[in-house]
C-alpha cells in the first residue's frame, strides 16, 4: 500500500516537472519569434537626381516613381538607372502585376500602364481627384482617391466605393496608398494617422496603428504576415502583424519615408527627402 | 563685281533679319508685361501629396503658367495673364480646396526672386 503511495507521489512530481519544463519552452517561443522576425538595417542606396515616392520590385530591379521629375525609373541594387520613362504627370504610389507597371498620375487623374517599354492607358470607370496610390491583383484594381477621401475598387465593370470623408471607423481622410491582399483592402489613411482594412464589399474590418501616434500614414506594404507602415512626418517605419499587433518600430534611417517594398527577406524603404532607399533584412 | 553683289546680298539679308527680329523682341517684352505674378504663402506644405495637390488645383486657373512649389518655404508662385487675374477670394478658395489655409497672397508685375530649394 505504502509503495503505491510512493509511486503516486513520484509520478506526480515527474508530471509536475515535465509540465514546468514544457511551459518554460512555451515561454521562450514569443521571444524567439520576435528575434527571427526582426528587420535589421543592411545598407543605403543613394539616388542621383531622383526624388522617389513609390516603389515596386521587378526581378532584381526596383521601379521608382520620380515625382519631382515627372518620370519612372528602374534602378539596380546600387541605385544606377537602367531604364527611364518621362512625361508622367506627378506619378505617385505605383503597382506591378504580371510584368505591367501601373502608374497613377496625380495631376491628370489617369492611370498609365508600362509594359515592355510601351505606355498605354488604363480605363477607369469612376473619376478620381488626385490618385495617391494604386494596387492591382488580376482584374481587381484599387485606387486611393486622395481629394475625394475614398477608395475606388474596380472589378471589370463593377465599381465599389469604399469610405467617405471623416474620422470614424470606416471613414477616410486624404488616403494616399492602398494594397489588396488576401481578399482585403489595406488603406494608408494618411491624415487620419492610421491604416484601415476593408473587405471587398467595402465593409470596415479593422484599424491598425492608432496607438503608436502615427503622424502621416503615407505608404504601406502588406506581406503574408506583416503590415508595414511608412510614417512620413514621424520619420519611422512601423511593423505590425496582420491583426495590428505592433512587432517593431524602425527609426534613425528615415527622412520623410513614403513607400515600402518587400521581396522575400529584404525590405526597401523609400526616403523622399534624402533621395535614398534604405535596405533592411531579416 | 561678283564680290560686290555678294556683299550687297549679305548686307540686305542681315538687315532683313534685323528688321524681323524687332517685332519678336517687342512681342516677348509685351508678353512679360502682360503677366501678373502671384505668390501664395501656405502652411503645412511638407508632403508631396500636399504640394502637388496645390499644383493640381492651381492649374485650373485660366492662363496660369510657370507654377513652382517651394516645399521648404511653403510658397507657391505662378503667373497669369493680366486680364485674367484671379481675385484674392478665388485664390483663397483654391488653396482651401487643396487642403490648406493661405497665410498670404501677393500680386506683382515682376517675377519673384526665390531660392532654388523646392
Amino acid at each position: 500500500m505504502k509503495n503505491r503511495y510512493y509511486f503516486i507521489i513520484v509520478l506526480s512530481v515527474l508530471i509536475l516537472f515535465a509540465s514546468c519544463s514544457e511551459s518554460k519552452k512555451n515561454a521562450k517561443t514569443p521571444q524567439n519569434y520576435q528575434q527571427t522576425t526582426e528587420w535589421k538595417f543592411s545598407k543605403e542606396i543613394k539616388l542621383d537626381n531622383i526624388s522617389p515616392l513609390g516603389i515596386v520590385a521587378q526581378g532584381k530591379f526596383l521601379w521608382l516613381s520620380d515625382v519631382d521629375n515627372n518620370r519612372i525609373v528602374k534602378i539596380n541594387n546600387e541605385g544606377k538607372i537602367v531604364e527611364e520613362h518621362e512625361g508622367f504627370q506627378r506619378p505617385m504610389h505605383i503597382a506591378i502585376d504580371s510584368f505591367k507597371v501601373y502608374i497613377p498620375e496625380y495631376i491628370s487623374d489617369t492611370v498609365k500602364i508600362l509594359e515592355n517599354g510601351k505606355v498605354s492607358n488604363f480605363s477607369l470607370k469612376e473619376k478620381p481627384d488626385g490618385i495617391g496610390g494604386i494596387s492591382v491583383k488580376g482584374n481587381i484594381v484599387a485606387i486611393a482617391d486622395f481629394y475625394n477621401h475614398r477608395v475606388i475598387l474596380q472589378k471589370e465593370d463593377n465599381t465599389i466605393i469604399i469610405g467617405k470623408e471623416g474620422h470614424n471607423d470606416g471613414e477616410l481622410y486624404y488616403p494616399t496608398d492602398v494594397e489588396i491582399k488576401n481578399n482585403l483592402i489595406y488603406v494608408g489613411d494618411a491624415y487620419n494617422n492610421r491604416v484601415q482594412v476593408f473587405d471587398f464589399k467595402g465593409n470596415y474590418v479593422r484599424m491598425i496603428g492608432w496607438n503608436e501616434g502615427i503622424k502621416v500614414a503615407t505608404g504601406l506594404k502588406v506581406t503574408d504576415t506583416q503590415v508595414i507602415v511608412a510614417d512620413f512626418d514621424g520619420n519611422r517605419v512601423l511593423v505590425y502583424d496582420l491583426y495590428g499587433k505592433l512587432l517593431q518600430i524602425l527609426i534613425d534611417k528615415f527622412n520623410k519615408p513614403t513607400d515600402i517594398e518587400v521581396v522575400g527577406n529584404i525590405m526597401y524603404v523609400v526616403n523622399y527627402k534624402s533621395n535614398t532607399v534604405e535596405v533592411y533584412k531579416k | 563685281m561678283k564680290t560686290l553683289l555678294k556683299t550687297g546680298i549679305i548686307t540686305l539679308l542681315t538687315f532683313a533679319a534685323f528688321l524681323l527680329s524687332i517685332p519678336n523682341a517687342n512681342a516677348q517684352s509685351n508678353n512679360e508685361t502682360d503677366k501678373t505674378y502671384i505668390k501664395i504663402d501656405v502652411d503645412g506644405l511638407s508632403c508631396p501629396f500636399c504640394a502637388y495637390g496645390l499644383e493640381k488645383k492651381l492649374k485650373k486657373i485660366n492662363t496660369v503658367s510657370n507654377i513652382e512649389i517651394y516645399l521648404k518655404e511653403g510658397i507657391a508662385v505662378f503667373s497669369v495673364s493680366k486680364n485674367q487675374k484671379p481675385t484674392k477670394d478665388t485664390l483663397k478658395k483654391i488653396v482651401t480646396d487643396a487642403g490648406f489655409t493661405p497665410s498670404g497672397i501677393v500680386f506683382s508685375d515682376k517675377p519673384f526672386a526665390l531660392k532654388d530649394e523646392k
